[in-house]
């Protein structure tokens, strides 16, 4: 989750009686629907958002790109090999490193990123108004922190490394968040399939169209009719 | 300090000038040439879109009470922003924020150019006078305009960053109409020869046939009016290039509306 969770302020008695019942009530009834959206957002195992969350997420941060005209990131992540986690050491132990994963990407995350548990050992990070160069640098970082960090299971230390998908959603792109998830999934695919432990993503294109004149048009500027120089 | 208008509002012709490359003398015809217009009885508005230097403002030594942020966010009369630097001559200077709006997201270009329509219904020409160089501001104030002047000097790298914004505007922004004004030249055969240079490049590569809108020589007269923080047109009438730009400006009457691309 991206904030830890802070107890409701209770609102005063509008009666101003300091034993209000109707207000406690209302207190108690304000805590449960709290609770009960973070039990619909919230993944119990990880602390990060849950796969529903990432989609109403993102196709929120896909129409604020259209009005601001600034990109919106995407990483897609799976942890590699997991499934020997868990043959080795048990699901318990599996389950133990997918939080402490996720504990350690968390903190290298922005306030503003939305990080989300996608299922299973895979993991989908928003970057809200993050161009692709931007996005491809926090792969990388949680890339290289996984990878340096050994996970402490039952008095033993696990090397676990992961692979990453990357992409982002121009301003100009009508495409839904479900296409947009399917996209970088193929990068993520792309990162694995190259063995894993990297990060896959579009080419990085020019900030803008290249505008070089060709040598053809170069030689036509200047042969043989350039006027005396000062 | 707004600038006051009491006739029918209408469609202003609205000319953009860029250079591509700096240092060609582009603010400085802008600002003689919207003199020269106004003296042909033209109500004209300048709009400083070069935040980085502020040219303009400079150059009038103008300051802004009211910034475009403002009109959006208060409802503020937008003629607010324009300050008048003589009855038929007004200045939308860079620190209204015009240049600076341009930099963000699309929704807040469609506010910044029904703003600016909004002000420049009370003028017969708009002069949009641009950065140098292919930037976001540069490319969106030429988007919008009827007239896309481009303005060079005789000189290779001015040459070759006039076509490069020409090809730009053109392939990406589907412009057709260019103007080609010479600045700095020796003499009409050279400001002729460059043009042509151009043009036949422009023709061949890019399908596109270049105006000539004329030239301005190069004068001392242009640099001692500097001195004097004064048109040159005001200061030196007569000079050589007082009376070229006193053409242009003619010339750019006769132009009109016609041929908006």
């Amino acid at each position: 989750m991206t904030e830890t969770q802070v107890p409701l302020a209770s609102t005063p008695c509008p009666a101003g009686l300091d034993d209000c019942p109707v207000q406690a009530e209302n207190d108690h009834l304000q805590h449960e629907c709290h609770r009960l959206l973070k039990q619909l957002q919230i993944d119990p195992l990880t602390n990060w958002y849950n796969v529903s969350y990432l989609f109403s997420a993102l196709e929120q941060e896909m129409e604020r790109s259209r009005r601001t005209g600034i990109a919106t990131g995407l990483i897609m992540i799976d942890l590699d090999h997991f499934k020997q986690i868990n043959d080795t050491f048990g699901h318990e132990a599996g389950n133990q490193v997918l939080g402490w994963v996720c504990r350690l990407w968390r903190e290298k995350l922005r306030r503003i990123d939305i990080a989300c548990r996608y299922g299973g050992e895979e993991f989908a990070v928003i970057l809200p108004s993050t161009r692709l160069g931007h996005s491809i640098r926090t792969a990388e970082r949680l890339r290289a922190i996984v990878e340096s960090s050994p996970v402490p299971i039952g008095g033993q230390s696990i090397h676990i490394t992961a692979s990453f998908g990357v992409d982002v959603c121009s301003p100009l792109e009508q495409i839904t968040a479900n296409e947009f998830v399917q996209r970088a999934d193929q990068f993520l695919l792309q990162a694995k399939s190259l063995g894993r432990n990297q990060v896959a993503h579009p080419a990085r294109k020019p900030s803008r169209e290249p505008t070089e004149i060709s040598s053809a048009e170069r030689a036509m500027l200047f042969v043989g009719r350039w006027p005396k120089m000062e | 300090m707004g600038t006051s208008s009491t006739r029918l509002e209408h469609d202003p012709v609205m000319l953009c000038l860029s250079s591509g490359k700096g240092g060609v003398g582009k603010t400085s015809l802008a600002v003689n040439l919207a003199v020269a217009l106004v003296e042909l009885g033209q109500k004209v508005l300048i709009v400083d879109g070069d935040l980085g230097l502020a040219n303009v403002d400079i150059l009038l030594g103008i300051e802004v009470q009211t910034t475009i942020r403002d009109i959006l966010d208060n409802d503020s009369d937008p003629l607010t922003a324009v300050v008048s630097w003589e009855p038929n001559l007004g200045v939308l200077p860079s620190s209204s924020g015009v240049p600076e709006m341009v930099n963000l997201g699309p929704e807040d270009q469609v506010l910044l150019e029904e703003v600016l329509r909004s002000i420049a219904r009370h003028f017969d020409y708009v002069i949009m006078d641009t950065a140098a160089g292919i930037g976001p501001s540069v490319l969106w104030f030429n988007s919008f305009v009827e007239h896309n002047l481009v303005v060079l000097a005789p000189d290779p790298t001015s040459l070759t960053d006039a076509y490069a914004l020409i090809k730009v505007l053109a392939r990406d922004y589907k412009r057709q109409r260019f103007h080609l004004l010479l600045n700095l030249v020796t003499d009409e055969k050279e400001s002729l020869q460059t043009y042509n240079g151009l043009a036949k490049v422009a023709a061949k590569f890019l399908n596109l046939q270049l105006h000539y809108l004329g030239s301005v020589p190069r004068d001392p007269a242009v640099h001692k009016a500097i001195h004097h923080q004064n048109p040159f047109v005001r200061q030196f009438p007569q000079s050589r290039a007082a009376k070229a730009v006193q053409e242009l400006a003619k010339r750019l009457v006769d132009l009109g509306h016609a041929g908006t691309s």
